[in-house]
C-alpha cells in the first residue's frame, strides 16, 4: 500500500492527460497518414495528404497570413497588457482598488465570444456608429472602408478577445516585484524609460512568455473570428482544415493540424528557450 | 548650481511632510556637517525615515527646503542630488547578477562595459566580495546581499550616503562586525553618512551626531556622550535607557539647592541652576543615571531621608561587568540600578528583597519638558549599552 500512495496520487493527472490529450493526438496522428474517398475514410499509411498539404501554395500564404495576424495580435496585446498590468500594480495603491479594476478587466468575459465579436459588427460598418460619428463631426466625407471585413477587423476582434490572456500573467508576474526595486533604480540614476527596460520588463520576463503563448496559441488556432470580422476574405490555417473537414476530408485536415500543431510546439518552444518558465516559477 | 559647494553638508529647513491627515514630519530643522556620522533615531513611526527619503529625493517636503552642499535640492532626482540610498531591505536587481547590480548606475550613465565591470570590481573589492561577483543576489546570505547593496551605493560617487536601518535585519554577531566596517569606511571615504536606527547602542557607537526622535519632532541633536549623559528632556533620557527619570512637586529652595516631593511622597534634592528659576509648586523632571545610584540592603525605617526610595527586587539580570536590578515600588515608572559586578557579588539581593537606591546631590540631572506631546514611557531601547 505504501509503494502504491504516490502512482495513486499521479494517477487523477495522468488519466486526464491521457483522455484529453494523449489519445485525442494519437488518433489525429495516426488518421493524417489514412486515405479517403468521396464517401469514407480507410485506414493506411499513406503520405499523400503531407504531399497535398506542403506543395500547396495555398498552405503558405495561409500560414503567411496566420503567422502575420499572430504576431501584430502578440505586439498589440502585449503592449496594452504590459501598460495595464503597470497601472494596476504601480499607480492603483489601494488593494481593493486593484482587485475592482482588474475584475473589470474581465467584463467583457461575462458574455460569449461570439457575441463580443459581433457586436463590432454594427459599430464598424459603412452605416455602422463609428463612420457616421465620423461624417457627423465633418471628419470625412464618405464612409472608411478598412474599418470592416478587413484584416483591420480580424486583429481589433483578436485584440478584444485575447488581451486579458495577457494582462492576467503580466500583472501577476509584476505585482510580485518589490516596488523598492524601482525606488533603488532611480536612486541609481535610471530614467523612467530605463527603469521599464532594465528593471521592470526582465522581471516581467514569465509574465510576458506565458501571456504569449496563450496569444500566440489562440490566434494561430482561430478560425471563428477571421471568418466573421473579415466577411470570408481571409482565412487562416484553421479555416483551411474547416473547409476540409466540411467536405469530409477528415486525413487532409488531420495532417494540417498535425502540421499545425508542430508549428505551434515550435514556437511555444522558441518563447520557452528565451524565458525559463520554469526556474522563474519556481523562484 | 553655482552656490553648490559639492559637499555633503546638509541643511533641512522648517521641513514638514503630511501623508494624507498623518503629520510624519513636523517643522523640523536640522544641520548635518559635510563628513559627519549622522544617526537618526527613534522608534518607528517618529519620522527619522521620512526624513531620510526626503534627503534622498524619493519624498517631497510638504512645506520647508533641503539643501545638500549649500544648494536647493527641490525636486532633483537622487543622482543630482549626489545622495545614494541603502534600502533597509537592500532591494538588489534579482535578475542580476553582483557585479551588473553594482554597474548599474554605470550601464545606466552610458559607461562601456569592460570599464563598467572592472569599476564594479574595484568596489566589490572594497566591501570583501569579490569572490561572489558572478552570484546572483539570491545565493547570497543576507550579510552578504548587504556589502553588494553598499557596493552598489558607492559606486555613484555620492557626497552623502544615506543608510536606512542598515544592521537590523542582521545577526547579533554581523550587527557587531558591519557597525564597525561602517564606521571605518565613512573615515576613509569622509563623505556625510546618515544612518536611520531604532537601536539607541547603534547610534551612540557610531555617530558624531545624534538626533533623538520622536512623533516627527527632534528631541535633540547633540554628540553620542551628550545625548545618553545629558539627556535633554524625560523622552530623551528614558529613550537612552541609561537614566532613572523622576519627578516631583518643588516644596522649597534652600541654598543652592530645590527641595521636591515626588508622587510617591518621596523627597528629592536637585541643584539649583542659574538662570532657571523655579515656582513652589512646579512640577521638575530629573533624571539620575542608573550606574552611579546605590544600593543598600537596609531599610530605611520610615524616616524621610531625601534622595532615596525604597523598593521591592523584582529582576536581577546579570549583565557581564554590572548586574542589571529592577525595583517595584520605588518610584512611578521603572526604576533600574546598574550595579558593578563585584559590588553585587559581595551583597548579592535576590527577588522580594527590600531595598534602598540612594544617589547624591550632584548626581541629579535635570530635565526640560518633552518637546512633542502626550509621551510617557518608551517601548524601545531598552538594550543596556
Amino acid at each position: 500500500m505504501q509503494r502504491l500512495a504516490p502512482y495513486l496520487q499521479v494517477a487523477p493527472l495522468t488519466l486526464i492527460l491521457g483522455v484529453f490529450l494523449v489519445v485525442p493526438v494519437t488518433m489525429i496522428v495516426l488518421v493524417s497518414f489514412w486515405s479517403y474517398d468521396e464517401f469514407d475514410i480507410y485506414p493506411d499509411l499513406i503520405l499523400d495528404n503531407y504531399q497535398w498539404i506542403l506543395t500547396s501554395p495555398v498552405t503558405w500564404s495561409l500560414y503567411l497570413k496566420t503567422l502575420y495576424y499572430a504576431l501584430v495580435t502578440w505586439a498589440i496585446t502585449l503592449l496594452i497588457g504590459f501598460t495595464i498590468s503597470w497601472y494596476l500594480v504601480f499607480h492603483v495603491k489601494n488593494l481593493i482598488w486593484q482587485i475592482g479594476l482588474f475584475l473589470l478587466c474581465t467584463v467583457p468575459f461575462w458574455t460569449s465570444n461570439v457575441i463580443r465579436m459581433i457586436s463590432w459588427i454594427p459599430f464598424l460598418g459603412r452605416e455602422g456608429i463609428f463612420n457616421q460619428a465620423l461624417m457627423g463631426a465633418g471628419l470625412t466625407g464618405e464612409p472608411l472602408e478598412f474599418l470592416l471585413f478587413s484584416d483591420f477587423a480580424v486583429i481589433l476582434a483578436y485584440v478584444h478577445l485575447f488581451t486579458l490572456f495577457m494582462i492576467v500573467p503580466i500583472f501577476n508576474s509584476m505585482a510580485r516585484i518589490d516596488p523598492t526595486l524601482i525606488e533603488a533604480a532611480v536612486d541609481g540614476g535610471a530614467r523612467p524609460w530605463q527603469v521599464v527596460f532594465e528593471v521592470v520588463l526582465p522581471l516581467c520576463k514569465t509574465g510576458i512568455a506565458l501571456g504569449s503563448i496563450f496569444v500566440i496559441a489562440l490566434v494561430m488556432g482561430d478560425f471563428v473570428v477571421v471568418r466573421t470580422m473579415s466577411g470570408g476574405q481571409s482565412a487562416t490555417v484553421a479555416s483551411a482544415m474547416m473547409n476540409e473537414i466540411a467536405l469530409l476530408q477528415y486525413p487532409t485536415a488531420a495532417a494540417g493540424a498535425t502540421i499545425l500543431l508542430v508549428v505551434v510546439t515550435l514556437m511555444v518552444a522558441a518563447i520557452l528557450r528565451v524565458v525559463d518558465v520554469r526556474r522563474e516559477l519556481a523562484g | 548650481m553655482a552656490d553648490n559647494d559639492g559637499s555633503g553638508r546638509i541643511e533641512i529647513q522648517n521641513v514638514t511632510k503630511r501623508f494624507g491627515s498623518l503629520l510624519a514630519v513636523d517643522d523640523v530643522s536640522l544641520e548635518i556637517p559635510h563628513g559627519s556620522y549622522c544617526c537618526l533615531l527613534g522608534p518607528s513611526g517618529c519620522g527619522k525615515t521620512t526624513i531620510l527619503r526626503m534627503i534622498a529625493g524619493h519624498e517631497t517636503p510638504t512645506s520647508g527646503a533641503i539643501t545638500i552642499g549649500g544648494q536647493d535640492v527641490g525636486g532633483l532626482p537622487p543622482v543630482r542630488r549626489g545622495t545614494a540610498l541603502m534600502f533597509q531591505s537592500y532591494a538588489l536587481f534579482p535578475h542580476l547578477t553582483v557585479r551588473d547590480n553594482v554597474a548599474f548606475n554605470l550601464k545606466m550613465r552610458g559607461v562601456a562595459k569592460e570599464e563598467r565591470a572592472s569599476r564594479a570590481d574595484e568596489m566589490l573589492a572594497l566591501v570583501h566580495m569579490t569572490p561572489f561577483a558572478d552570484r546572483m543576489p539570491a545565493q547570497l546570505s543576507g550579510g552578504q546581499q548587504q556589502r553588494v547593496a553598499l557596493a552598489r551605493a558607492l559606486i555613484t560617487n555620492p557626497r552623502v550616503l544615506l543608510l536606512d536601518e542598515p544592521l537590523s535585519a542582521l545577526d547579533e554577531f554581523l550587527r557587531l562586525k558591519m557597525r564597525s566596517e561602517l564606521k571605518r569606511l565613512q573615515a576613509d571615504l569622509g563623505i556625510t553618512f546618515i544612518h536611520v536606527t531604532h537601536t539607541q547602542p547603534e547610534a551612540i557607537a557610531l555617530a558624531d551626531l545624534v538626533v533623538v526622535m520622536n512623533q516627527g519632532i527632534i528631541e535633540q541633536a547633540a554628540s553620542a556622550r551628550d545625548v545618553y549623559a545629558f539627556p535633554r528632556s524625560p523622552y530623551v533620557a528614558r529613550f537612552m535607557a541609561g537614566h532613572n527619570v523622576l519627578h516631583g512637586r518643588l516644596l522649597a529652595s534652600v541654598a543652592e539647592t530645590h527641595l521636591l516631593e515626588g508622587p510617591t511622597g518621596a523627597r528629592y534634592r536637585i541643584p539649583a541652576t542659574a538662570g532657571t528659576p523655579r515656582r513652589t509648586g512646579e512640577q521638575v523632571f530629573f533624571s539620575v543615571r542608573r550606574d552611579l545610584i546605590r544600593l543598600t540592603r537596609e531599610e530605611t525605617g520610615g524616616e524621610a531621608v531625601e534622595n532615596a526610595l525604597q523598593g521591592t527586587v523584582e529582576a536581577v539580570e546579570y549583565q557581564g561587568t554590572y548586574v542589571k536590578v529592577t525595583l517595584a515600588g520605588a518610584s512611578d515608572e521603572e526604576f533600574i540600578v546598574n550595579e558593578p559586578e563585584h559590588a553585587y557579588f559581595t551583597h548579592p539581593v535576590h527577588r522580594g528583597d527590600t531595598v534602598v537606591a540612594s544617589w547624591g546631590v550632584e548626581d541629579v540631572h535635570l530635565l526640560e519638558e518633552d518637546r512633542a506631546a502626550g509621551t510617557k514611557a518608551a517601548p524601545y531601547g531598552e538594550e543596556a549599552a
